[in-house]
């Protein structure tokens, strides 16, 4: 059914349809009103289920493991400091093979402070274990939502839904809201195998010695390359419930014969196809948004890049010292390719910075003049920066 | 080793011994450890129907070396900080799925007192239906005994080690039963391993109360407290004995009860016994000083628990562990 | 190793079972029964501790078996014995003794008024046979103690009736008839045949018994009076302390005299000193030259005689002289008008032997009418001569042999050892066993007693102070007849006391132990073990920490080293 929906809104409707029994909620700036509009919910009797308002997000995420811990399917949502808060707790959840999803309203990380959209504290907590899902548009947020149940039950590994905060969150569109049959039609009731329960008490959260915990991250490891599967054929379970098609690793524009690749993750995807109309001289361009970005799904990039002399990996994070953290990544995967392109790899939007229509022309001229520079902040003003120490 | 062949198999008579089994034998705490005594009692009292979830520390890992676990009742242990958030999560899960399985959260003094406060203030103040334990070995011991909030006012730990310059720590006990108490909780307590059926009374009446409930209970640690492990209950009930660990229960934030101590020791009596407190006994001028604050402490409780017992009563300091003659009674 | 990581390494519940923790152990908890300091001390072998738990247990009969087992006149002796298993009480340094004399005397009538039969099982009609001489306390201990060992028993006893000293001397007041008659008439009737009035010398031989039986006890008693006499002289009338007493108990009768003194410090001093005073002899003095009891203080001279009785004595108005000595009879004629006394003790010197001396210069005057010596007796040589060979006592070992003379056993006042029923009644009790081991060549067991449990062993935490019960006492104003002085213990009261009872070094089932071990390691089991407990070591899991051991209430549990 359509709406005209503030992503957060739909974010919080789509939520409440996939009938979580336990949601942890605090507030952080951009994730705030999907926490209210699901407070509102609860209290308008229209979502049955225990609201929990912690006292800080390492509490929320710590809530809403015990809460799946004792078998029930849990939801959270939070941003940047919040997301660095219960970084321990991310660890621990994806360790402990506990089910859950959570909106990451993706936002700067302080300091200095910032309220505003990039993706650096997703991608700060990149190693923590989850399966990373990036969402290029509201409607996208809202299918991915409730695939990521899907996945994380069928996979017992926890899921992090990325929405760009405010860019996605707080901007009004017509969305197509599933309705609660077709919900329940996709996800089962949750039945967690190994929750906590008397009639036969197991001991969750042990110590491993040398001797074991190898085989414990390598089962981890296994099971997040595995999920690739599983991520793929919840999209196609999901396409068969609603119609819509999904992309669940890489969305490709279009597989023409373009000869250069610009790879994002994210919202900026929708500018960049918005620039691709506006702008038509320049070489014709695949564009393409990483969906899924834990696991890595090499194999898809390097097919979604066969035949590209140059790749773009445009990013909205960094690593202070190193570079691109997406874009060193896929670098390594397509190392391994026959002809791979050249890889120009730019952070771009930190903070929030408006990404306008004319990075795509500012793009074409960065691979045009082909600097051999691995790394580079295509939208930094240098007139603004500081004397170097 | 105990390999003998004469030596006898005792798994059948293990199982049905006539109390519920919460803590198995095999864990690997100290020898004379309180925490695990602690912890035995409390599990055995909650019975069955209850999920727990553990703070990081000695207890959780003496008892789960994977593939090893002692314990016979359904256990999590996530983070340092995390318990009293876990257990609030599990106690909505249940709540959500309508199931009457309660909920405890256990720690130790770090985690309690120091690094899980904020998550133990949260969950006592949105009134989860959950009792938070904290097995009060009065520092970080898991670590390898550096100081916390709890350890007492010239106590020595690694962190807060007497010299030249200092007479152990410097700070006082922080006063956590009361600001518990301060969150209006139905019900806060604090118990001693030297009073078992203290503990056992006042587990069954937090969990027979609807709302988020405290017990704090005294475990010595026979290594970090500096004594020997067949010490631990007298250490424990002169702690008791001499006003510097009361036995107090707290309802809505007021006294509600307490254990009289029926002869007040002298602090000196409980305090000799601990290497933790062997600087204070040397002839320093400041060491002298120092029993002293303690004694003032010990009487400062007395005085504010009004815990001087007029008379004999049999849940006083010396009543509560009397003895009785079993006989032929089998539970 | 082939074991296989669980999902997110999660554990299956009691799996620590594996890890065997017995290994870190430098010592074991062990269960060590020692004695109780009432067991120690008491003359006749009595476990009071096993006894007063069985009472505690509300199994009453099975504790007057238990005493039994030991001493087959419990009503005699818990109205009679020194008790000195209540001045070694532990529960003496905590509170008060357990009043483990009354409740004894209330086992021992509840046996009477309940008609419980003497545990013994028959003995086979062909079964060797003991001759048993005397059947006061002693004599009756043996034939009993032979009866269950599987022996036939002649006793032999000169009087018509048995008891002995019990009878003959022991006022009504402190020992009732029907009381008296009842436990002995029951205690022969469990297989015993009674021969009275054979006196050895007149009707039968030692050298008969000798040839006739598989061994022979002698506990004929002390029925000589010791010659006393004050510087050659005494009065015309001298009276014998015990033979007064005995003709007293016996017809009732006492001379009337207004006042009189009597030499000595036992309980025959005591006993007719009060029985004096019941009959209206209105100063009666006892001047002993050693001293009087004093709670608490260790004397090397204190008077024999039980310090109940004497306090008792002292409140019917008994007048006692310690630490003196007649050394002059002022006589009028014949008739004794006084007694000059004077401060006497007894010293030690570096020999070790012991020296009465009289301090010149102390001399003081007594005016009585009469002067009775209760200074004790010898065996009467009738029929022993030979073995007396001119000593007061019969020369006996611990066990009761008699050295030189297989075959022969002794005990009791006849040994000069000690003067208490209690002690007679544990010679008997040794000898039979003695004489049970020769005749099957068996070796006497090599232990020495073990020490008994102390206070600072026990760990009095667990107790709570209760008030000592008090057997009702008759006011002095009422003490003139037969009746009782010291009245019985009600049931109640009797439980009451043997649950004050410590149970030193004995398993109370009071769960501490199972209670507080850490590691799970203290198994309780349905059925008491073989040691008397209810728990078990897990010596698997048992780290050896010892809290059970420092937390056992009754010094029950050791930590030896980890063999």
């Amino acid at each position: 059914m359509q709406y005209a929906l503030e992503g957060s809104q739909a974010l919080a409707r789509t939520v409440a349809l996939c009938r979580p029994q336990v949601i942890a909620a605090y507030p952080i700036t951009p994730q705030t009103h999907i926490v209210e509009n699901l407070s509102k919910l609860v209290a308008d009797g229209v979502l049955d289920c225990e609201l929990v308002s912690v006292e800080s997000e390492f509490s929320a995420a710590s809530v809403v493991l015990g809460a799946v811990a004792a078998g029930a399917r849990a939801y959270t949502a939070s941003s940047s400091q919040g997301i660095l808060l219960m970084c321990e707790v991310l660890f621990n959840i994806a360790g402990l093979r506990l089910p859950m999803v959570m909106t990451c309203a993706n936002r700067a990380v302080s300091g200095p402070l910032s309220i505003w959209n990039d993706q650096q504290d997703s991608m700060a907590v990149r190693d923590a274990g989850w399966i990373q899902l990036y969402c290029t548009s509201n409607q996208d947020a809202v299918d991915t939502t409730i695939q990521a149940y899907h996945i994380s039950e069928q996979t017992e590994l926890p899921v992090m839904v990325c929405v760009d905060g405010f860019t996605l969150t707080h901007t009004l569109e017509v969305l197509d809201i599933p309705d609660q049959q077709q919900v329940d039609r996709y996800l089962p009731p949750f039945n967690f195998e190994r929750r906590l329960d008397p009639a036969s008490p197991i001991s969750i959260g042990t110590l491993v010695a040398p001797d074991y915990f190898t085989e414990a991250r390598g089962d981890h490891h296994r099971a997040m390359n595995n999920a690739q599967q599983a991520i793929v054929a919840a999209a196609a379970g999901w396409e068969d419930v609603c119609g819509r098609r999904q992309n669940p690793l890489i969305c490709i524009h279009d597989m023409t014969d373009a000869r250069i690749g610009i790879l994002t993750l994210g919202s900026i995807a929708g500018t960049l196809a918005d620039a691709r109309d506006r702008y038509q001289n320049v070489p014709a361009t695949r564009l393409m948004a990483l969906r899924t970005f834990r696991p890595f799904p090499a194999e898809a990039i390097r097919q979604a890049c066969a035949g590209l002399t140059d790749l773009v990996v445009l990013e909205r994070a960094l690593s202070p010292g190193s570079g691109g953290i997406v874009g060193t990544e896929i670098r390594a995967a397509l190392s391994e390719m026959q002809n791979a392109p050249r890889v120009h790899n730019f952070s771009v939007g930190l903070g929030g910075r408006d990404v306008p229509l004319d990075i795509y022309p500012r793009i074409h001229e960065a691979v045009r003049a082909g600097s051999g520079i691995p790394f580079d902040i295509i939208d930094l003003e240098p007139d603004k920066l500081p004397a170097a120490v | 080793m105990g390999d003998s062949p004469d030596q006898m198999n005792y798994r059948h008579l293990r199982h049905a011994q006539p109390r519920f089994s919460g803590l198995e034998s095999g864990h690997r705490a100290c020898q004379g450890c309180g925490e695990a005594l602690g912890a035995r009692l409390v599990t055995e009292a909650a019975g069955p129907d209850v999920v727990y979830a553990n703070a990081t520390g000695c207890l959780e890992v003496f008892t789960t070396a994977w593939p090893d676990s002692s314990w016979r009742v359904p256990w999590i242990h996530s983070l340092f900080e995390n318990a009293p958030a876990v257990a609030a999560g599990m106690e909505a899960a249940l709540k959500a799925r309508g199931k009457a399985t309660r909920v405890i959260s256990m720690g130790g003094d770090g985690s309690t007192f120091d690094i899980g406060f904020q998550a133990l203030s949260g969950m006592l103040e949105r009134g989860h239906n959950v009792l938070h334990v904290c097995f009060d070995n009065e520092a970080y011991m898991n670590t390898g005994v550096q100081r916390s909030s709890s350890t007492p006012h010239a106590a020595a730990t690694t962190t807060s080690p007497s010299g030249k310059e200092r007479m152990g720590k410097r700070h006082l006990k922080k006063d956590i039963v009361s600001i518990v108490a301060a969150h209006h909780i139905p019900y806060a307590a604090t118990s001693s391993v030297a009073y078992p059926s203290d503990i056992r009374k006042k587990v069954r009446r937090a969990l027979a109360i609807d709302g988020p409930t405290f017990l704090h209970i005294h475990t010595p640690c026979p290594l970090g407290w500096g004594h020997d492990g067949a010490l631990s209950i007298e250490v424990a009930r002169l702690a008791v004995q001499t006003g510097l660990f009361p036995i107090i229960e707290l309802e809505r934030g007021r006294l509600a009860g307490s254990m009289p101590i029926r002869t007040v020791r002298p602090v000196t009596d409980y305090l000799q016994l601990q290497t933790r407190f062997r600087h204070l006994f040397a002839d320093d001028d400041r060491a002298r000083e120092e029993l002293e604050h303690l004694q003032a402490l010990a009487d400062h409780n007395i005085e504010i628990y009004n815990l001087r017992g007029t008379q004999a009563d049999s849940r006083d300091s010396e009543g509560a562990d009397t003895v009785r003659r079993g006989g032929m009674r089998w539970a | 190793m082939g074991l296989k990581l669980t999902r997110g390494a999660f554990a299956h519940p009691g799996t620590s079972l594996r890890y065997h923790t017995g290994s870190w152990r430098m010592e074991r908890p062990v269960h060590v029964h020692r004695p109780a300091p009432c067991h120690s001390v008491c003359p006749a072998g009595e476990d009071a501790q096993a006894w007063l738990g069985l009472v505690a247990e509300e199994r009453y009969r099975e504790a007057w078996e238990t005493i039994v087992a030991a001493n087959p006149l419990p009503a005699v002796t818990g109205r009679v014995c020194h008790h000195p298993c209540e001045q070694a009480c532990n529960r003496g340094h905590y509170d008060e003794p357990i009043a483990i004399h009354h409740v004894e005397r209330w086992l021992g009538d509840q046996a009477i008024a309940s008609g419980w039969d003497y545990p013994a099982a028959a003995v086979a009609h062909d079964a060797p046979a003991v001759a048993v001489i005397g059947g006061g306390p002693a004599g009756c201990s043996a034939a009993w103690q032979l009866t269950c060992l599987g022996y036939r028993v002649d006793l032999f006893e000169a009087l018509p009736v048995a008891g002995g000293l019990l009878r003959s001397a022991l006022p009504p007041y402190r020992l009732p008839r029907d009381i008296l008659d009842a436990e002995l008439e029951r205690l022969l009737a469990s297989g015993i045949a009674f021969r009275p009035a054979q006196r050895l010398g007149r009707d039968f031989s030692l050298d008969e018994l000798k040839t006739e039986y598989a061994a022979v006890f002698m506990a004929p008693g002390t029925q000589r009076s010791r010659d006393w006499d004050v510087d050659g002289a005494t009065p015309h009338d001298l009276h014998i302390g015990l033979d007064l007493l005995k003709r007293w108990v016996d017809i009732g009768s006492i001379p009337s005299w207004s006042s009189a003194a009597i030499i000595g410090g036992g309980n025959t001093a005591i006993d007719l000193a009060r029985v004096l005073r019941h009959c209206g002899v209105e100063t009666v003095h006892v001047v002993t030259h050693q001293s009087l009891p004093h709670a608490g203080v260790e004397q090397p001279d204190t008077m024999p005689a039980i310090a109940r009785e004497i306090e008792q004595a002292m409140e019917e108005g008994v007048i006692f002289h310690e630490h003196r000595g007649v050394q002059r009879l002022v006589l009028r004629g014949e008739q004794v008008t006084g007694l000059e006394l004077v401060h006497r003790k007894q010293l030690r010197e570096t020999d070790n032997t012991l020296r009465h001396v009289s301090f010149e210069g102390t001399e003081s005057l007594l005016h009585v009418d009469q002067v009775i010596p209760a200074i004790g007796q010898t065996v009467d040589p009738a029929g022993l001569a030979s073995l007396l060979d001119q000593r007061d006592y019969l020369l006996a070992s611990e066990h009761g042999r008699i050295s030189g003379h297989p075959g022969l056993y002794a005990g009791g006042d006849a040994c000069g050892r000690h003067g208490s029923v209690s002690a007679a009644i544990g010679d008997g009790r040794r000898a039979a066993l003695a004489i049970a081991r020769d005749l099957q060549r068996q070796a006497d067991p090599d232990s020495r007693p073990a020490d008994p449990v102390t206070p600072a062993q026990l760990n009095m935490n667990y107790f709570e102070p209760r008030p000592r019960q008090h057997a009702p006492v008759l006011p002095v104003a009422e003490r003139s007849g037969e009746a009782e002085v010291i009245g019985g213990l009600t049931p109640q009261q009797a439980a009451q006391e043997s649950q004050r009872c410590l149970s030193c070094g004995n398993c109370l089932a009071c769960d501490n132990c199972w209670t507080l071990c850490p590691d799970v390691a203290v198994l309780k089991t349905r059925r008491p073990a073989e040691d008397g407990s209810h728990y078990v070591f897990d010596y698997d899991f048992c780290k050896g920490c010892g809290l059970c051991a420092r937390e056992c209430p009754t010094a029950y549990i050791m930590m030896e080293a980890e063999p």
